[in-house]
């Protein structure tokens, strides 16, 4: 105890004893914030059960505009990026450092091309005249209460999109990291707790997509 | 001190590689039971959902760790679903139950 | 004798006692100095003072707001300001003192401060986090001055639908204000939580917590629960009137009375974040001012966390007159009775605590005696709003104004007031004028009592919340009210001048000039920019007055400030008792 101070790590921070205290409070400062991130999003998928207990048949109808299969490609996509993540941290785990940047880049090129998807789906949308609240145009089915459906669609998959993007910036600046070499078997806390974001990013997409793909 | 008091669980490629392929799997069955067999309308949603709630307790339990982190951060998972479920139910004790779906229309 | 006992034990243990130096050379104010150290520092206690600064600005500000609305409802119809200014003003109001002022006031300003040196710890976990929370509390508040500048907002603080949607002034910019604000709530909760988890000192364990600490445990539960459900909330409304999403307005196909479903799942928890750590304040200032072991530790501490769940479950009972259906009406009235259970178990146990204490009327006491008598008339005023068919009659009118300015401003802010007072010396290193103290708190208490007691009884025959008119039948009662007011202001004032004046001329406070038990009263005065001097071991409980001073400054003597092994505390324990 007495020699504490000499072996002070670099990443250690003054006001914590040891690295394990500050990996814990870290992941679970993370935990603490995925907490807020479920009640964030618990508010939309709420408008969502509201909405569509209200009008089950609404929700039916126009489901059917949604592209089932870029939806299942996407679900797919972002499972592989989540699965890359976790083999990232296990690379960290193991000071491979070869992996763990090999990793991260295979996840943020997973995370471009469930963007470009989301892309696409929306540009279709929008050449349709599928646009948010007011600015719905489209003909192609009546229901009085069309537009608030693919409000609530653009919404979710919106605000979701948001965190996809936040997260590649995320995974960029891990990576900008790993290759100055900051992460080993020691030390690698950012890689941990910034996978625990992407997972939630990866968990919120699994309901998201049985709930506006998947309705017959 | 500088000693880990305990160590931190390392999953093996094989594991990892089994969790994500099972996630691909149950993707497929629930697009094949959505939209090619039918089943009749209650039970759609809740198999597509049950099968969400398996693929999320694989993504928690195995890729996010909890499965061999403290105890205290599955807490805060549970407790953080149990309000939205909060949420969500007592607000539809009011909406289901309206006289008028939308008051006034 | 106890004492040597102790001390045979500590050798043993190799746990020196710590008498904490007065008049302190190095302190947290003197370690690093200009604007610059201030505005980037990371330590928990200046980000606590800037956070103080703040919130009296906002409350100087709220609180003028509130003389010109009396002022203005001296006379029915116009008195000095137009009928739209009126609203704007009454908007503004309740807006900064619920989000700027009364949400921050005690766990961002005291909460800050004092937290970590509850625990023991140097500071909070995440320290870079924590000043991010300021700046972001600080961007909020620049996004609703812009708001104010240009067209105002006149929709009241809870931005009902379909009216927010509609209306010409600048909502959008206020919404995004609060959205911003909510996030440095949610980091200051984040932080709390981790550090009360992670940081403790040894020893502390989670019976020998101090009762501050459990009632900011539970409101950090409750921002880190509730606050996203209204950033999502304040979101879709901007949404809404961006682009007529349609989900809460009814032009556009959407339920009006949604957005208040969403709106009161955060906005009644954060009645709670407003009060909770009030409760913590009480828990603490009333064991020191009456030398006495709290009565009902975890009944106190367990209440805490009972109200902050409890509190999730009622927020419908501001909808009752909304077009709600009858059987969510039922059980939010239902519901809303149950959290009067906790909150009278703390009132019954406060009061128990003072039974045959030796009780020492200081300043910061006076005001714990002004917070039970308020908030114990407020409370029962709640129960009977909660009550359906009572509300049906109430809802809307003055007695609802009365009933939450007796709980906001009655219990938090007397509470804070207390609180303030109470580690004053702590924070400053200097004593303010008791007798100017107390001066001040009986003029509070007149003037806030002068103010709010007319508006129960104008409520309860039917004069309604908001009106900028009324009949000539409510002149007499708005007429004292407004007196009241200015009464409640000059104390307010006097209190903010003799604060300031002590900071020059104020004697020089010890570090611990009430005898308290707590750990945060071992540290110097002010403190250490490490909080202290060596790592503190806590062997006995924060309210063992029966124990003399000397068991209470322990710790161990190592350069760096390490903290202790688990196994060392737990070793003492056995040996002590």
């Amino acid at each position: 105890m007495a020699n504490h101070s000499t072996t002070h790590p670099a990443h250690l921070h003054h006001h914590f004893v040891d690295s394990d205290q500050q990996f814990d409070a870290a992941k679970m400062g993370m935990w603490v914030f995925l907490v807020n991130e479920i009640l964030f999003f618990g508010g939309l998928f709420c408008a969502y059960i509201v909405f569509r207990a209200w009008y089950p048949d609404l929700f039916q109808e126009a489901s059917h505009e949604l592209n089932t299969l870029w939806g299942a490609v996407n679900t797919a996509v972002l499972i592989g990026s989540s699965l890359t993540v976790a083999m990232a941290i296990r690379s960290a785990q193991k000071d491979q450092q070869r992996g763990l940047r090999i990793n991260l880049l295979i996840t943020i090129a997973l995370a471009c091309v469930f963007m470009v998807i989301k892309a696409f789906e929306y540009s279709h949308k929008f050449e349709l005249g599928i646009f948010p609240g007011e600015w719905y145009t489209y003909t192609g089915f009546e229901h009085p209460k069309a537009s608030v459906f693919f409000s609530i669609y653009y919404m979710m998959t919106g605000v979701h999109a948001l965190h996809v993007l936040v997260g590649i910036g995320l995974i960029f600046w891990i990576y900008r990291r790993s290759v100055k070499g900051e992460f080993s078997s020691e030390y690698y806390t950012p890689v941990e707790i910034t996978g625990l974001y992407w997972h939630l990013v990866d968990l919120i997409w699994i309901f998201l997509f049985p709930l506006l793909y998947l309705i017959e | 001190m500088s000693e880990h008091n305990h160590e931190h669980h390392i999953s093996t490629a094989g594991q990892l590689w089994a969790v994500g392929i099972a996630l691909l799997f149950l993707t497929v069955i629930t697009v094949v039971f959505g939209k090619f067999v039918p089943i009749p309308s209650p039970f759609d949603i809740v198999f597509a959902l049950s099968i969400a709630l398996i693929k999320a307790f694989l993504v928690a339990a195995f890729f996010m760790n909890l499965y061999w982190d403290v105890k205290f951060n599955t807490m805060l998972l549970i407790g953080a679903a149990t309000f939205f479920i909060l949420m969500f139910s007592v607000t539809l004790l009011d909406t289901m139950f309206r006289v008028d779906v939308v008051p006034g229309f | 004798m106890a004492t040597a006992e102790v001390s045979s034990n500590i050798k043993k243990l190799q746990v020196k006692r710590f008498k904490p130096a007065e008049d302190p050379k190095n302190t947290y104010l003197t370690d690093e100095k200009g604007l610059w150290a201030w505005l980037t520092t990371v330590d928990h206690k200046k980000i606590g003072l800037m956070y103080l600064g703040a919130v009296a600005f906002f409350f100087l500000l709220g609180g003028l707001l509130a003389l010109a609305l009396r002022t203005e409802l001296w006379t029915p119809a116009k008195t000095f300001i137009e009928a739209d200014t009126y609203n704007q003003i009454f908007t503004l109001h309740g807006a900064i003192m619920v989000f700027f002022v009364l949400v921050p006031s005690i766990p961002a300003a005291l909460g800050n401060f004092i937290l970590p040196m509850q625990v023991g710890a140097k500071d909070v976990a995440f320290p870079r986090l924590n000043l991010a929370s300021f700046y972001i509390y600080v961007i909020g508040a620049i996004f609703t001055f812009i708001a104010l500048f240009n067209n105002g907002l006149d929709t009241g603080w809870t931005f009902y639908t379909p009216y927010s949607t509609t209306t010409t002034t600048s909502v959008i910019w206020v919404t995004l204000g609060v959205f911003i604000l909510g996030f440095s709530s949610i980091l200051t909760g984040t932080n709390f939580i981790t550090t009360i988890h992670k940081l403790r000192a040894p020893g502390i364990t989670w019976s020998k917590l101090p009762l501050n600490i459990w009632a900011l445990y539970a409101t950090s539960i409750i921002q880190v629960l509730a606050t996203p459900v209204l950033a999502i909330t304040v979101l879709l409304l901007t949404m809404e009137r961006f682009m007529g999403l349609g989900i809460f307005d009814p032009a556009n196909g959407g339920d009006p009375v949604l957005f208040q479903h969403f709106f009161w799942f955060y906005s009644h928890p954060a009645v709670y974040i407003m009060i909770v750590p009030g409760f913590g304040i009480i828990s603490e200032v009333i064991t020191t001012f009456s030398k006495k072991h709290i009565f009902g530790y975890w009944a106190i501490a367990l209440s805490s966390l009972a109200i902050a769940f409890i509190g999730f479950l009622v927020w419908g009972h501001h909808m009752f007159t909304s077009g709600q259906s009858a059987v969510a009406t039922t059980v939010f009235s239902f519901l809303t009775f149950l959290v009067g259970i906790p909150t009278g178990i703390k009132i019954l146990n406060w009061v128990a605590t003072l039974y045959k204490g030796s009780i020492e009327m200081k300043t910061p006491m006076l005001y714990v005696f002004i917070f039970l008598f308020l908030f114990s008339i407020g409370g029962f005023t709640g129960i009977m709003l909660g009550s359906l068919s009572a509300d049906i009659h109430l809802h809307d009118t003055y007695y609802v104004v009365a009933h939450f300015h007796y709980v906001m401003m009655g219990g938090t802010l007397m509470a804070l007031l207390a609180g303030l007072h109470y580690w004053w010396p702590k924070m400053t290193g200097k004593m303010y004028s008791e007798v100017w103290g107390k001066i001040s708190a009986v003029l509070v208490f007149i003037g806030f009592n002068l103010t709010f007691l007319p508006q129960f009884v104008m409520g309860a025959q039917g004069m309604p919340r908001r009106y900028y008119n009324y009949i000539d039948q409510f002149t007499p009662f708005h007429q004292t009210s407004t007196i009241g007011s200015y009464v409640l202001g000059l104390g307010l004032f006097i209190t903010l001048f003799y604060l300031l004046h002590s900071l020059w001329r104020g004697k020089k406070a010890g570090s611990n000039p009430w005898n308290s038990r707590g750990l945060e009263w071992q540290a110097t005065s002010p403190p250490d920019f490490h909080n202290f001097d060596h790592t503190p071991v806590v062997i006995h409980g924060p309210y063992d007055y029966h124990k003399p001073m000397e068991e209470f400054q322990l710790g161990l003597a190592v350069s760096h400030n390490g903290h202790g092994e688990e196994t060392d505390v737990k070793e003492s324990k056995v040996t002590t008792n």
